[in-house]
């Protein structure tokens, strides 16, 4: 298993959080876990509150069947990594599925784009294989990524991730006295520990970017533009945060994996309320598409509107 | 008894549209579906639960087939979900009538694209504008369809972007006469003397908690108004979020001293009367108010003469619930004004209704042509007793499909737990559903944390 973390990118200042922030992300998690209210609220869910249901999943698996054609190279961004085997016989079945080796890289890459994108939703978990991704159809960006990663490795097309820290909606980034301790808090922990997910694919010769793991439906409850494929989320649904990292790497790092595991043991309410959100979001966000008549009419308004504001 | 309350409500109407005239009663005879529920009750908080769902139905199916018929977007949307107005035959099919998200009224574009925008979320055709100005403001453009001859108001945006809702003059007059008439019941506004409002003057801004006040300047002697100056969207949108800036934060507080002098002095001028006095503002307003009042030591026994009614949320400005009941205990212990006479509103700019509550259980009260749901995160209805997303049918709206999915987290229960109204019931606890804001997994995660940090507090 190799595990490759790499900073590649130009153009951009330095990329190391500065130390400060990452003690104020450490006393956060400190006071965080001080607070017994905190703590339990993060713990515990309302007895009267709705609980998560996760959605079913929305394609049928492929049966795997010796011999499907499956890259088997070990050069760099097309062998296997972490929490992202492409020679699992479900990724294979799958990447046959879409017609791996039969389309173009371009096509099989945008394809497999569109098949995570529309068909996955996020869920909170610790991480896991892709194939249990697959089985299951939700995920967080890491596993969402990693499924089209694999995908892409298993029809011979090298691909790799990319992370970075975005910018926190003003409301938490506030550090105006009315959000008072719970934004900073929030500001303090999540702008330096938390950074999203994108993947790139090689094709020809060029890295192309993607963002799958916001499904139309989730963007259009914010009334975002939807990221196509060879797009990046930064600049137009996202802002990558003033000095913030972008790192691209060729396998997730196992303290994300980590991270997630302790979050999910010290706040599965949170991690429970978050998915609740993501129903809710993905139900009202299919009310606005076809209140806007469709994907491509909402899209051509919530492009018109982004241009006037991020 | 029950014979004395209905003739005393009755006596009440008959002044009511007496003092407001004509324009907004139109002859029986024309009546519509939607008019005859907001016009034939005599009481509109004792309609039989029956006889409210009945007038529901055949209300609401009226209007519905108006948007249907007029409205392209909405129709649009309703064919998308392949609902049409044969559908709705019975009083459990008004479940199945598209919601419009809330949002829809938010996310409006400026500049000339809101012209489009207008039209394609009104019913029916639209008066002709004329915008004299090259370069409008936000509020010139609202001035010149106001000016056309209707009620375009908008909210104070506090998330950032102002709701705005287009309304006919039809529409504005069902809401003005409707809330008017909802609280005939609980306290006469024909019979009494004189009132304040901490709201702004609906002459002075198209905020919708201005215009709505519009009829009640007919009742009083002395109607007077403490925010008796311009408020431009600009400064409502400036107010409601907090600032840094040191010299806004100074003439805020500057102003704030202006309107509680104002207040207190005309509080002054009816404490040693027998005169009947009537407040109307908002919790968080008010309750600073109250803070100015003590601080000067002044304190007031107004008794049984005096009424208080809050409208407008009941968070103050850095987030903190104001709680209700201490709320109006401190009104008691200041102004004299019984609790019972202390009575809250609940309604926002895309309702064409409100909600009052009761003075024995506090509950807000709807009327009886409103249809209301709470829906779960998958946005299905889910019946009494659980909380959700508050979402209701209104067929009082003519000019915009006032079927609509709000961002408020509400219970409902079948009835009211202390008095005898008939009719469901929505429970005091309101909060804001806090906005997925579904942007990456990091953002969504951040504003669950902050949320559970701040409740747990």
């Amino acid at each position: 298993m190799t595990h490759v973390s790499e900073i590649t990118e130009h153009g951009h200042p330095s990329q190391e959080a500065p130390k400060q922030s990452m003690l104020a992300t450490g006393s956060t998690i400190v006071k965080t876990l001080a607070n017994p209210g905190a703590l339990r609220k993060m713990q515990t869910m309302d007895p009267d509150e709705e609980r998560y249901v996760r959605p079913t999943r929305e394609y049928e698996l492929p049966e795997y069947r010796e011999g499907m054609k499956h890259c088997i190279s070990n050069e760099k961004y097309l062998r296997p990594t972490r929490w992202c085997n492409p020679r699992e016989p479900l990724v294979i079945a799958m990447a046959n599925e879409l017609r791996a080796y039969e389309l173009s890289d371009y096509e099989f890459a945008e394809a497999a784009y569109w098949f995570v994108k529309t068909k996955f939703t996020p869920e909170f978990l610790s991480l896991n294989s892709v194939s249990d991704s697959l089985k299951r159809g939700t995920g967080t960006c890491f596993h969402m990524n990693s499924v089209w990663v694999a995908l892409c490795r298993a029809a011979g097309i090298k691909a790799r991730y990319k992370s970075f820290t975005m910018v926190l909606p003003d409301e938490i980034m506030s550090v105006a006295s009315s959000f008072g301790e719970a934004g900073e808090m929030t500001g303090d922990l999540f702008n330096r520990g938390f950074p999203e997910m994108e993947g790139e694919v090689c094709i020809d010769g060029t890295w192309t970017v993607g963002h799958v793991s916001m499904r139309p439906e989730l963007l259009a409850s914010n009334y975002l533009p939807i990221t196509r494929f060879g797009e990046d989320a930064i600049g137009l649904t996202l802002l990558l945060a003033p000095g913030g990292t972008i790192k691209r790497f060729e396998s997730v790092s196992l303290k994300f994996d980590i991270l997630m595991k302790a979050i999910m043991w010290s706040a599965p309410a949170m991690m429970e309320r978050a998915n609740l959100m993501t129903t809710e979001s993905r139900s009202m966000g299919r009310t606005i598409i076809e209140m806007a008549g469709g994907l491509e009419a909402y899209d051509r308004a919530a492009r018109a509107r982004a241009s006037a504001s991020l | 008894m029950e014979a004395a309350k209905e003739t005393q409500i009755q006596d009440r109407l008959h002044r009511l549209n007496e003092r407001i005239g004509l324009s907004y009663v139109p002859p029986r005879e024309t009546w519509t579906p939607a008019e005859e529920a907001l016009y034939k009750p005599v009481n509109l908080l004792r309609v039989p639960v029956e006889e409210a769902r009945v007038m529901q139905l055949k209300a609401i199916k009226y209007t519905f087939t108006r948007h249907y018929t007029l409205n392209r977007f909405y129709r649009r949307y309703c064919d998308t979900k392949g609902v049409t107005p044969d559908d709705v035959k019975t009083y459990d099919d008004l479940e199945k009538i598209p919601l419009v998200p809330d949002l829809t009224f938010k996310w409006h574009p400026s500049g000339k694209d809101f012209a489009g925008w207008i039209a394609d979320v009104y019913t029916g055709d639209l008066p002709p504008v004329t915008i004299e100005s090259a370069n409008p403001t936000f509020d010139d453009v609202l001035n010149a369809y106001n000016a056309a001859g209707l009620m375009v108001t908008h909210s104070t945006g506090t998330s950032g972007q102002p709701t705005v809702i287009p309304r006919d003059m039809k529409t504005a007059r069902y809401l003005q006469y409707g809330m008017t008439k909802m609280l005939i019941d609980l306290c006469d506004p024909t019979s009494i003397d004189h009132a304040l409002s901490l709201f702004p003057k609906p002459t002075r801004a198209n905020l919708f908690v201005a215009k709505v006040q519009g009829p009640l300047d007919q009742f009083f002697e002395d109607h007077h108004y403490a925010l008796d100056f311009d408020i431009s969207a600009e400064l409502a949108m400036r107010a409601a979020v907090d600032t840094n800036d040191a010299a806004e934060q100074l003439s805020a507080e500057e102003q704030l001293r202006k309107i509680f002098t104002i207040g207190a002095t005309w509080l002054e001028r009816y404490d040693k009367t027998t005169d009947t006095i009537w407040m109307l503002a908002p919790p968080a307003l008010f309750s600073v108010f109250l803070d100015s009042l003590e601080a000067q030591g002044k304190r007031f026994e107004f008794g049984e003469r005096g009424f208080l009614r809050t409208a407008g949320g009941w968070k103050t400005r850095d987030g903190k619930n104001i709680p209700h009941e201490s709320f109006r205990k401190r009104v008691e212990e200041v102004l004299g004004i019984p609790e019972t006479h202390c009575l809250d509103i609940y309604g926002m700019s895309e309702m064409n209704s409100i909600m009052i509550t009761c003075p024995e259980g506090h509950y807000y009260h709807p009327p009886p042509w409103l249809r209301l749901f709470v829906l779960d995160a998958s946005l299905t209805p889910v019946g009494y007793e659980k909380f959700g997303r508050f979402a209701f049918l209104d067929p009082l709206v003519y000019s915009y499909p006032g079927f609509v999915m709000t961002g408020d987290k509400v219970r409902l229960l079948e009835h009211c737990p202390v008095c005898d109204r008939p009719g469901p019931v929505i429970d005091q606890t309101i909060s804001r559903l806090k906005s997925a804001e579904m942007r990456g997994c990091a953002v969504q995660l951040a504003k669950i944390f902050k949320r559970d940090v701040e409740e747990a507090k």
